[in-house]
């Protein structure tokens, strides 16, 4: 659970960043324009996660996985996502896949990787 | 001993992006796949909307009124019509007067000419966060 009503947003200086690779160089943006586009992308994370977990309990499953991800990009009518977040899917799996035959613990990020926690 | 490509290239925290999964009602527990896609199509979603927005600007200044636009025509951006109203809001716009009254001490009707756009540049003095 969050402890702060802060963390429930997600970083400005990040969705900034992103903007900005988005866009030509020398845009300037407003502060306003970087707190709504901050805003916009933490209700964007709940939206998709609520989409998804309603994926999840039509099917009656319980665990959340990245095909639902997927598939609740169709449902909320971001088809236009479905082609790029399809190829992350299949190389994340390569990825995972990739660092379990690689043996064990390349890295301590383990927690992010295998992590399914139950709290 | 590289690190894979497709973990790299995120800039959200995974971890915030996990806590904000996870107030949703319905959600106990995240794995690190779907935590992994929500972040990427999050990211993806940045992108999109921000270069939507930038279309409605006229030359390299991208403001709050762009994207609100944006959000305003897009019937599948419904979800964020109540954050990111086309105009302000009453409370915003009390809160707004407020500060500036506190400011330079008079609020009178100069002030009320001036909308979201002209906030931009003073609120910067200012760390309003709600």
């Amino acid at each position: 659970m969050a402890e702060k009503l802060e963390d429930l947003n997600l970083p400005m200086t990040v969705v900034t960043r992103i903007v900005k690779e988005a866009l030509p160089e020398g845009v300037s943006i407003s502060k306003e324009a970087r707190t709504g586009l901050a805003k916009a992308a933490s209700v964007f994370v709940l939206y998709v996660t609520s989409a998804a977990t309603n994926i999840v309990k039509n099917k009656k499953r319980k665990a959340l996985t990245g095909q639902d991800v997927l598939d609740a990009m169709r449902d909320i009518e971001f088809d236009r996502f479905v082609e790029p977040l399809g190829e992350a899917l299949e190389q994340y799996k390569q990825m995972v896949s990739a660092r379990k035959s690689g043996g064990g613990k390349k890295k301590e990020e383990g927690e992010e990787v295998e992590m399914i926690e139950d709290d | 001993m590289t690190t894979p490509k497709s973990e790299k290239d995120l800039h959200l925290p995974l971890s915030r992006v996990k806590t904000i999964m996870k107030s949703s009602p319905d959600v106990e527990a995240v794995g690190a796949e779907p935590l992994y896609l929500v972040t990427k199509v999050t990211e993806l979603f940045v992108t999109d909307l921000a270069k939507r927005a930038f279309k409605n600007s006229k030359n390299t200044f991208l403001e709050y009124k762009h994207i609100a636009e944006v959000v305003q025509e897009d019937d599948t951006l419904d979800f964020l019509r109540e954050i990111m109203p086309r105009k302000i809001t009453v409370r915003q716009f009390k809160e707004m007067m407020a500060k500036k009254a506190a400011k330079n001490g008079n609020s009178d009707d100069s002030s009320e000419e001036s909308s979201e756009e002209e906030s931009t540049e003073e609120s910067s003095s200012n760390n309003e966060q709600d």
